[in-house]
């Protein structure tokens, strides 16, 4: 078979080492460099060692969070209760006209959403995926914030299937201050912690709303994706 | 760009037409400087880039130097969750397997999120002439698509075209609104795309990394077409070349950032998005089917390279295109190959011949800035060197070369010959000074480029003599 014959070639080839001086030169720098181990746990230590710092303390995370989330043009919320969260999107819902609003069956979700004046599409059970991109809007949540990229990390199960965090032109993000992480190797973690027996089919890190620059390198946003992404954090 | 030509004459002819485009040449240069400067201002942020090099290089080092066990591991665990995977030896066995999958779905429609794997197998055409429609989602792919060119830069497959190129094409083929907008094109774009996505039957997309640890693939885009792709048609199918593995999913977490940084200045993309299998059974959306198709196509030879197998390490960012004062001035069309600019100038003489395109290893000027933006830390510019060493080694140099090495190895070998042919030299420059710039000079091609200097009136080893 087919698989066989690649794996053999692959073997085969693989029993000539790599040769010694080009294997060094991939190491070598003109600098002398802190290197860490080699092996997966030198590279989740490089991602805290060598990537962007963003300190150590839920403060510094939030803030730095925050500078990421303005360049990137994502609205990020922070507000004390869900009370709170529940008026700021009833806020949103009047500035941006929502009618129609995609959920999930989400603690957290259904707890917000639960007096919108709209009406709902709830993405649990069988729904016809026409309706949901006729949606103003996709309220989701999330299984962490993550502060060095300012990314909110989903799976189908905590984002409500694969479609409502891109279909509707607008996606919402509701979390807890208990869910931010320094790296997304943190992030990683949190998803093995929960899902190790059997993984999501699909995981995804959002980073801002959906963008292109295809186009002379004009920014644009909304190319395929939502044209807005708003994060609302309940920081008690 | 055109596969029937001489790859080696349509370099040369093409690099010649683009070079005298000063105005397309200083439209790419100052796109490229601004990608410059986004990327300078990210990793500027990095606590230590270089060592994040180094480790993103371990990472993939160890994937390919374990390939074996990695992609056996890859495709057990994709299985295990009701993924199906095709085991592919070349260009003809994937396009089969494709085709094959969407028969079987009868399906009309076929969305695409960018893959330039798919580009190397020629899939599109394929496609098109047994009767399918298929859409590039991607709005640099849809737009190089609706003028039926290639990919200009793997990263950036539009780059080379302005605004008002752009509206003409969409009024043309889109009837849309006479709008040099960019905004209000990519609108355009994306109430066709919208409509593509619900009714499409199958989606393709490609792979960034393999996951072998989970058996996932990892997509990386800003636009969410990969998303919707792989999100709303029934089918989903991915091809990947088997170099994309890597060992496990806390990696990601440093090749992201690497990849986004490299790629677009961007400290990560937009979607960065784990697929592992179809819909499982407590999922309420996503695809019925999976199919991951694994391709080979001589990546294999370029792995039995001890040497040169260090550029399966590519993660395909695009910034050694970026750098190149070659890629530059040449464009990207010119390479006449999938892959552009320095890494496709290692590669493509492993995945397709030496013979027909070690014109590529000359296609560099040896400045090393490939290699010294690599994020991977691929020694490229060296491996540039290898392929001529190998060209040579291999008689491949044509009569020309031979016959000047032939007669250089004879005057070297020779004290008397070598100040007689200084002489000689000097004589001659000066006789023929008359017919110099004129098409009857025998060095008239090589001097169109080059100013030759009157030779100095002492030579060097007069001039030692003269000071013991």
């Amino acid at each position: 078979m087919s698989r066989d014959a690649i794996l053999g070639r692959v073997r085969e080839a693989l029993s000539v080492k790599t040769d010694a001086h080009v294997r060094e030169v991939a190491k070598k720098s003109s600098h002398s460099l802190p290197v860490l181990a080699n092996g997966p746990d030198g590279r989740t230590q490089a991602v805290k060692e060598f990537l962007p710092f963003v300190g150590e303390s839920l403060e510094d995370h939030i803030a730095a969070f925050k500078v990421l989330s303005d360049k990137l043009q994502t609205e990020f919320i922070v507000v004390p209760t869900i009370d709170s969260a529940r008026q700021t999107l009833d806020e949103l819902r009047q500035k941006h006209q929502w009618e129609r609003v995609g959920i999930h069956d989400h603690e957290l979700v259904q707890s917000c959403v639960d007096q919108l004046p709209v009406e709902f599409l709830n993405t649990s059970s069988n729904y016809d995926a026409h309706a949901l991109e006729k949606c103003d809007v996709g309220i989701s949540g999330c299984d962490a914030l993550i502060a060095q990229t300012a990314s909110a990390l989903v799976t189908n199960h905590s984002a409500g299937g694969r479609a409502l965090s891109v279909l509707p032109p607008h996606h919402v993000v509701v979390a807890d201050a208990s869910q931010m992480v320094t790296t997304m190797a943190d992030g990683f973690a949190i998803i093995r912690e929960k899902h190790h027996e059997k993984w999501p089919s699909f995981i995804s890190f959002i980073t801002g709303p959906s963008r292109t620059a295809d186009i002379e390198r004009v920014l644009v946003l909304g190319a395929h994706g939502p044209k807005k992404l708003t994060i609302i954090m309940i920081s008690e | 760009m055109s596969q029937s030509t001489n790859p080696t004459s349509q370099f040369q002819t093409d690099a010649n037409r683009v070079t005298a485009d000063v105005d397309r040449r200083s439209f790419l240069r100052s796109s490229l400087r601004g990608y410059q400067t986004t990327r300078n201002a990210t990793q500027d942020r990095f606590l230590n880039y270089e060592s994040a090099r180094i480790a993103a290089g371990d990472a993939k080092w160890e994937a390919i130097e374990n390939l074996d066990v990695y992609l056996a591991q890859f495709a057990d665990k994709l299985e295990a969750r009701g993924a199906t995977v095709h085991w592919c030896s070349d260009s003809e066995e994937a396009r089969e397997a494709i085709l094959d999958i969407i028969k079987q779905h009868d399906a009309k429609s076929v969305i695409k999120s960018k893959c330039m794997t798919t580009e190397e197998i020629h899939l599109n055409d394929l496609l098109e002439k047994e009767g399918f429609e298929v859409v590039e989602s991607d709005l640099g792919e849809f737009i190089v698509q609706l003028r039926d060119e290639a990919p200009y830069h793997f990263v950036f497959p539009a780059m080379h075209l302005k605004k008002e190129e752009i509206n003409t094409l969409f009024q043309e083929k889109l009837k849309s609104i006479n709008t040099d907008d960019p905004e209000e094109l990519t609108m355009v774009a994306r109430e066709v795309l919208r409509q593509k996505y619900l009714s499409a039957d199958i989606g393709i997309s490609g792979a960034n990394f393999g996951v072998a640890e989970t058996g996932m693939i990892s997509i990386t885009e800003n636009e969410g077409n990969a998303r919707l792709t792989t999100s709303l048609p029934k089918v989903h199918i991915a091809l990947m070349g088997i170099e994309k593995i890597i060992p496990r999913l806390e990696d990601l977490a440093l090749m992201l950032p690497m990849l986004a940084t490299a790629g677009t200045g961007q400290h990560l993309t937009c979607y960065n998005s784990q697929l592992g299998g179809p819909r499982q059974d407590d999922e309420i959306d996503g695809p019925v089917e999976m199919h991951v198709v694994l391709l080979d196509n001589h990546r294999t030879r370029l792995l039995a390279d001890p040497e040169q197998r260090d550029a399966l390490r590519c993660i395909r960012c695009g910034a050694c295109l970026n750098v190149c004062p070659i890629f530059k001035n040449v464009g990207g069309h010119t390479y006449g190959t999938t892959y552009q600019g320095p890494i496709g100038s290692v590669i493509t003489p492993h995945l397709r011949g030496l013979k027909d395109w070690k014109h590529l290893s000359h296609s560099s000027s040896l400045c090393g800035a490939c290699s010294e933006t690599c994020p991977v830390k691929i020694d490229l510019h060296h491996h540039l060197l290898r392929n001529r060493r190998d060209a040579a080694g291999k008689g491949q140099g044509g009569l020309a070369e031979k016959t000047l090495m032939l007669g250089f190895t004879i005057v070297m070998r020779r004290p008397w010959l070598y100040r007689l042919t200084g002489r000689l030299g000097k004589l001659g420059h000066v006789l023929t000074k008359p017919i110099h710039g004129t098409r009857i000079d025998p060095f008239y091609a090589w001097k169109k480029t080059r100013d030759l200097d009157d030779p100095a009136k002492q030579s060097f080893k007069q001039y030692w003599k003269s000071r013991k």
